[in-house]
């Protein structure tokens, strides 16, 4: 693959991770053998179907994934940059998942936003305290003073309205907006390089969703943050994305840089998952498609291409083992037997 | 007529997919070994309890011969202070204590569940009315509401125990169903009910009543098992049913004396091993059902 | 705050005294008539003049609703009559009311540490040794009916080791009051606690993995803060506010407990006091101790209202 290995380029390298869930003694595999980059400073969305793994490889990565999952992974690597210099944290490597060193890096190298902000807050602490939890863990020997003015200026720069009186209320008097505006500035009060958003809007109106882009977009253009989108939104990828990883049961089926993706999409699935959006100006007549099917059970996948059954250009071999990935284009990535004639991906 | 095919036909579809549940449902049981465990243990026990009794096991007679005599010997769980065998004894009480546990534990569910739908549907006046009366109820414990009313019966027999555990126990199955209905019937399917002018009972009893079931067999069962403890509790201070009634509890009050709780210990040790193991089973049981039935709950 | 508490303690004056008509006119009807307790059948047949008399005089022949309100009146002022034994009813309870709080109290504070405590730790440690130790005796300790937990309990530690004493509450030869105090209480409590540990221990459990399962304990996570503080600042404090309410609403269980331990252990506590009355009908006795409870129980459940605004800043604030 023609893989970037310049770690000043790339903030987080993912190589062959898997992610599987014991449940009743039966292991089921929801993350198979899913690679990337991200390059620093860049936009990086994760799209795909309700269930096709997307917000578990981020958890993964972020080791959330709780006691009955198991996390493998040729590689989870993490390259921090600071004054120039690089350094290099292998995820994959550490063995308990809320341990120091995971810890360490949470907050100020890499933090999540949620996708629900009514309950990613905890109700019965005022929203000032909960921002400030983060910096006062990672910065001993702060003063709940200087930690209270950060986190004013936090507050002052996502733009919440009266942030002196807002500091003080409990979640539960923010509305949904203002809730995952507070979301993003625990994220953001360590001043992490990486972002993972999980669907940061979904639980939002049209319009606050679209401040809430706005804002994340800001930080990515003005202050150079890495983030990773996950969504099933594809106008918010078209509008955000450099690049864009398509996901369909716990594989990555297509990646490639957002022009790739959107004008010269190659996988079926990608194809179907664009013909399923709603456009304005759609034509009289013109009916939306919806991919036939739904989404297998995790447990139920034999060999063979997993949208085999979805698929309107399966062939007989889809059925069978593995199937490798295609590099069509530089960068451009798709695991389809239709394009076997270009080179294969290791 | 072609009409009536397709109507005949989804019943008959209906029909297998509920089938097809039910099958699920039973593995789903299955696969649960306590539970499964539990069942067999309730079965065997009753029916253990139901052939004594059946068989006319000998429970009364006091026999002067053999008193306080431990196991063995004719008397395979011994015989108590007046020497009567005490495994007859236990296998006719399990006749009455099971007795007791299912009957208050239905009836009481039937009351609540009449009671919670026509205060959740009906609302407001009844309502309040209602939840006023099951509040003065749960003013008190309920074996102290239990006992004054023993007090106020001031006549101690089957009858009346089972009365006043059915009056007594319908409280939270009658506000479980409420709050089951008062979130339903503002459902659309209750309000399509509504506009077809089917009448209130139907709605209330065939439309709305099904969705609570599961939790509603779910409490009943565990119930069997709150009533037979129940009832243990009160014989055992002597306020259960009267004392010629041989019912687990009632055996059990002989271990009021000190020298029964030291001396003879089968005296306590069988009836009490009986209630225990049986109402274990049911626990098992009910957290089995509830797996299956309920799985929402915990 | 302070209007909901008062709003909430002004409701409870009329269910008492709807309370107080209901049992004072229900166990009139049972149509037990005092005065066969107070005079022997000999003489009531003899000298029926001076009976009725005395009937007259004690007020039993008036209206049932004026004997109401002048036994009401009596209560007020701290006077709650006779028991058909004679002995003054206010001086019975002041004796023995302690003693059932002290049963009660110990029981409730020593049932909610070790409950609350095992319930999550065990959640916590889901599947570890303690989780599976609780769950076990969770199951056990619902299953055996409590009065012979205190028998086996008596035979074990009273009976044959010595240690404790097996029933009353004050030993004549008493030294030190609060040794003889732990000695009589010991056994009682721990009866009562293993009852109510079994229920809390469950409870507790499943709250605080529903909590730990929510979407605010991974946002602690993720800024990074030490596991503990995850479990005690974030987990704890949101599972409590459940935990603390049911453990209220359990109270009721712990004084229907008490009624019957007391009877196992001979304790002169309210409840013993309560199943002596109603054995030997002593209506006056049954009424006091029986209003004593609902009073009881409402406080209860006042408490749980109150905790509820405490401890929750929606319903705090909300208001």
């Amino acid at each position: 693959m023609n893989q970037e290995t310049d770690t000043k380029k790339v903030i987080l390298d993912v190589k062959n991770l898997n992610t599987s869930f014991v449940s009743d003694k039966k292991e089921i595999k929801i993350v198979k053998d899913v690679s990337f980059q991200l390059k620093r400073g860049s936009c990086l969305a994760v799209v795909g179907e309700s269930g096709c793994g997307k917000s578990v490889t981020m958890n993964s990565i972020m080791r959330f994934t709780g006691r009955n999952s198991r996390v493998k992974a040729d590689k989870i690597q993490y390259n921090a940059l600071e004054n120039g210099k690089v350094t290099e944290y292998r995820l994959e490597g550490i063995k308990n998942p809320n341990g120091p060193e995971m810890r360490a890096l949470r907050g100020p190298d890499m933090s999540m936003v949620f996708q629900d902000p009514m309950s990613s807050l905890n109700p019965v602490y005022k929203v000032g305290d909960q921002v400030a939890e983060g910096l006062l863990q990672h910065n001993k020997g702060m003063k709940k003073a200087e930690a209270k003015a950060k986190v004013l200026e936090m507050f002052k720069k996502l733009g919440i309205p009266d942030p002196e009186n807002r500091m003080n209320n409990y979640p539960h008097e923010f509305s949904g907006g203002m809730k995952q505006r507070v979301v993003i500035a625990i994220a953001m009060i360590c001043n992490p390089e990486l972002i993972i958003c999980d669907e940061p809007t979904t639980a939002l109106d049209v319009t606050i969703q679209a401040q809430i882009m706005e804002l994340l977009k800001e930080l990515q253009v003005k202050e150079g943050k890495s983030i990773i989108l996950i969504t099933h939104n594809m106008g918010l990828v078209a509008e955000m994305a450099d690049e864009v990883c398509v996901m369909y049961m716990g594989r990555v089926v297509e990646f490639g840089s957002a022009e790739d993706v959107f004008d010269h999409t190659t996988h079926p699935y990608t194809k179907a998952l664009l013909r399923s959006v709603p456009v304005l100006g759609l034509a009289d007549g013109q009916q939306l498609e919806t991919i036939p099917g739904a989404t297998p059970n995790p447990a139920d996948i034999k060999g063979g291409c997993e949208f085999a059954d979805r698929c309107s250009e399966c062939m007989g071999r889809c059925r069978e083992g593995k199937i490798p990935s295609f590099e069509v284009s530089p960068g451009h990535f798709v695991r389809c037997l239709k394009f076997d004639n270009y080179p294969e991906v290791k | 007529m072609s009409k009536n095919g397709s109507a005949v036909s989804i019943k008959e579809q209906n029909k297998s997919a509920a089938s097809s549940l039910m099958k699920k449902n039973i593995r789903k049981f299955m696969n649960n070994k306590l539970a499964l465990l539990g069942l067999i243990v309730i079965v065997i026990m009753t029916i253990a309890c139901i052939a004594g009794a059946v068989a006319g096991v000998d429970y009364n007679t006091p026999n002067p011969t053999v008193l306080k005599q431990a196991p063995g010997n004719g008397h395979l769980f011994g015989t108590d202070t007046i020497g009567r065998d005490l495994l007859a004894r236990v296998l006719y009480g399990g006749c009455y204590s099971i007795f007791i546990g299912v009957f208050c534990s239905v009836l009481s569910s039937v009351i609540g569940a009449i009671l919670g739908a026509i205060a959740g549907y009906f609302g407001g006046k009844t309502d309040a009315f209602i939840i006023r009366i099951s509040e003065i109820f749960q003013a008190f414990p309920q074996l102290v509401l239990v006992m004054m009313l023993v007090a106020l019966m001031n006549k101690r027999g089957l009858g009346n125990l089972l009365f006043i555990f059915v009056i007594t126990g319908w409280m939270t199955t009658f506000r479980m169903v409420r709050n089951e209905f008062m979130s339903l019937k503002s459902e659309t399917y209750v309000k399509v009910c509504e506009a077809f002018g089917m009448s209130k009972n139907s709605i209330m009893f065939k439309q709305i009543l099904p969705n609570v079931m599961s939790p509603i067999i779910v409490s009943t069962t565990t119930n069997v098992a709150f009533f037979i403890l129940q009832e243990a509790a009160l014989s055992f201070i002597g306020l259960g049913v009267a004392d010629s009634t041989p019912t687990w509890g009632n055996i059990l009050n002989a271990a009021k004396s000190i020298s029964v709780v030291t001396d003879q210990w089968w005296i306590w040790l069988f009836p009490g091993l009986a209630i225990s193991l049986f109402v274990l089973a049911i626990n098992f049981f009910g957290d089995g059902l509830r797996d299956v039935l309920d799985p929402k709950q915990q | 705050m302070l209007k909901f508490i008062i709003k909430k303690l002004l409701m409870m004056i009329p269910m008492l005294f709807l309370i107080s008509i209901i049992v004072y006119f229900a166990l009139n009807m049972t149509g037990i008539d005092p005065i066969n307790f107070m005079v022997s059948p000999e003489v009531l047949s003899a000298n029926k003049e001076n009976v009725d008399a005395l009937r007259e005089s004690l007020g039993l022949n008036d209206p049932l609703i004026v004997q109401y309100f002048r036994w009401l009146g009596n209560c007020l002022h701290g006077d709650f009559g006779y028991s058909f034994d004679g002995s003054s009813i206010a001086s019975i309870v002041a004796e023995r009311l302690p003693y059932t709080f002290e049963l009660a109290g110990y029981s409730l504070v020593l049932s909610a540490v070790i409950g609350i405590g095992i319930g999550i730790i065990s959640a916590i440690r889901q599947n570890g040794i303690i989780d599976y130790i609780g769950r076990v005796l969770a199951v056990f300790g619902q299953a055996v009916p409590q009065f012979l937990v205190g028998i086996i309990l008596i035979q074990i530690f009273a009976i044959r080791l010595g240690w404790f004493p097996s029933g009353n509450r004050i030993s004549p030869d008493a030294t030190s009051p609060i040794a003889d105090a732990f000695f009589h209480l010991f056994l009682p409590v721990l009866t009562l606690t293993i009852g109510m540990v079994a229920v809390l221990m469950r409870y507790a459990r499943n709250t605080m993995l529903d909590v730990l399962n929510s979407d605010y304990i991974k946002t602690a996570r993720s800024k990074g803060i030490p596991e503990w503080k995850v479990y005690l600042k974030h987990g704890f404090r949101n599972a409590m506010k459940p935990v603390l309410v049911i453990l209220v609403f359990r109270i009721p269980m712990l004084v229907g407990g008490s009624v019957v331990i007391e009877t196992v252990f001979s304790y002169p506590g309210i409840g013993l006091t309560m199943t002596n009355a109603i054995t030997s009908m002593d209506y006056p006795v049954v009424l006091i101790t029986t209003l004593i409870i609902a009073a009881a129980m409402l406080i209860c459940s006042f408490m749980v209202d109150v905790l509820n605004a405490l401890l929750d800043p929606r319903v705090r604030l909300g208001e």
